[in-house]
């Protein structure tokens, strides 16, 4: 089955989906790697401020992504944007999913610990190494936050219109591909 | 004198920012024929829909003449420098140079992170960057460069085993093997392998290096060795891996090993794991400044 949804989205539109569907989305996420899901669990353990920014993700989607970004006149602009290997967020994952209330996680390879149904969040693979086409689909660089930590770690709050093709890698039932 | 110094230098350096662009921005057609093959044999649909996808994405990045992948990787610089070659230097300031306009001009992603403070100057240089291969080759009057742009997820599978001599040859090859099914989509499969058999630890790590060079189906001379290159790619693919792990008939493009001979008490085994995305590319100069590409 082929599916377009707009983020957010509800729990309940999680549950057709089943391993090998195929998915766009519509909306808003954001690219989170290593040092994205650190700092997130760094920061609740020492009680400080995460900004307000990643609360508004709720149903929305986390994207494992370190992308070639231009600046423009200061406008940032993504040159090519595949996924990272999700594995290595993988002990930090379900901490992070909900806190912030993540439906879809983007990435490539799957995660073996990621509690797909307890949490109702689904796994979605993009093909990796498959960066310059996506970026027909990212309308727009909507906010940066944590730009210390580099271009390529910085949390980047993306519009995409027809965001994939995405597989359902591991879905809500429990289901994986791997 | 110097006068074609600097000439040859100047060419130096335009033809490592061509081959870092042509390197990042397109695959060599002989992984395009290999993928497109694959794509027409491959039984599984998610796996032929991903190989039409990879497909396109290649043709998108060299038609705009952008990274087909984001991670631009670290640039391995492979030289193979003529004993008659006119210019000798240690080419690590052409090489500089030449990184410092390929940032600006493709653009590539800023790959040089500090392992202890974790800064990253953006700009894929720094401390003991990029890693540079320097042969000289007797009796040639040229200078051949090839440039690796050898992504993070692979590189991540590769590994270093120092086997036990008493079995080390009867043991290789389970353990790459269990390495790859391990890495399942982690690595971006299908994968090419390079392995080196025997030297020392670093020696079998460098030939696992330098066998990713070597040409898609090329075999190792020695019949005994090129059988067991046969024999790993059946076994990876009987793994059932697949494009990106989602499973698939083929998960191995191809395994190259090269062979040093060992310590008596050692039997060392480097594995090196490139992904689909073979982005590579090379020039070659002779003493008098003419240039050719993908040589």
């Amino acid at each position: 089955m082929e599916y377009k949804l707009n983020l957010p989205v509800q729990k309940k539109e999680l549950t057709p989906l089943q391993v090998g569907d195929i998915v766009y989305l519509n909306g808003e996420i954001v690219t989170g790697r290593d040092q994205v899901h650190k700092r997130i669990i760094d920061y609740k353990n020492q009680g400080k401020k995460i900004p307000e920014r990643f609360y508004g993700l709720k149903g929305c989607g986390i994207y494992h992504c370190g992308p070639i970004i231009e600046e423009k006149n200061g406008n940032y602009q993504v040159i090519s944007g595949g996924p990272t290997t999700s594995q290595r967020m993988d002990h930090l994952e379900n901490e992070v999913v909900s806190l912030l209330g993540i439906r879809f996680i983007i990435g490539k390879g799957g995660m073996k610990n990621l509690k797909t149904k307890d949490l109702q969040v689904a796994y979605l693979s993009y093909t990796g190494g498959c960066g310059a086409i996506i970026n027909q689909k990212i309308k727009k660089i909507k906010h940066v936050e944590w730009k210390d930590l580099g271009l390529c770690e910085a949390a980047w709050f993306l519009k995409v219109e027809e965001f994939g093709p995405l597989i359902v890698a591991q879905d809500v039932h429990g289901k994986s591909l791997y | 004198m110097q006068k074609k110094k600097d000439s040859l230098r100047k060419n130096i350096k335009k033809g490592l920012v061509k081959i870092i662009k042509d390197a990042v921005t397109r695959a060599p057609q002989e992984i395009i024929d290999r993928l497109n093959s694959i794509k027409n044999e491959e039984s599984s649909e998610i796996a032929k829909k991903q190989l039409e996808l990879i497909l396109k994405n290649f043709q998108y990045g060299a038609e705009n003449k952008i990274p087909v992948c984001q991670d631009t990787g670290v640039l391995n610089f492979f030289i193979e420098l003529g004993a008659k070659f006119p210019f000798v230097t240690n080419f690590q300031d052409i090489i500089e140079d030449a990184i410092k306009e390929a940032n600006e001009t493709i653009p590539l992603r800023g790959n040089s992170v500090d392992p202890i403070t974790g800064q990253n100057p953006e700009n894929n240089l720094g401390i003991n960057v990029p890693p540079i291969y320097l042969d000289i080759i007797n009796d040639s009057n040229d200078l051949k460069v090839t440039v690796l742009a050898k992504g993070g997820g692979a590189e991540n599978i590769s590994k270093l085993f120092m086997l036990n001599p008493s079995n080390g040859f009867e043991e290789f090859q389970k353990k790459i093997v269990e390495t790859l099914n391990e890495g399942g989509g982690m690595p971006c499969p299908p994968v090419i392998l390079g392995i080196g058999l025997g030297g020392d630890a670093s020696k079998c790590m460098c030939l696992a290096k330098k066998a990713l060079l070597r040409p898609l189906n090329s075999r190792n001379p020695r019949t005994e060795v090129a059988e067991i290159e046969r024999e790993l790619i059946e076994k990876i693919n009987d793994l059932q891996i697949g494009v990106m792990g989602l499973g698939g008939d083929v998960t191995c493009l191809d395994v190259h090993i090269e062979v040093a001979m060992r310590h008596p008490a050692s039997y060392p085994v480097g594995l090196i794991v490139q992904c689909y995305s073979h982005r590579i590319a090379s020039f070659k100069l002779n003493k008098e400044g003419s240039i050719a590409y993908g040589v």
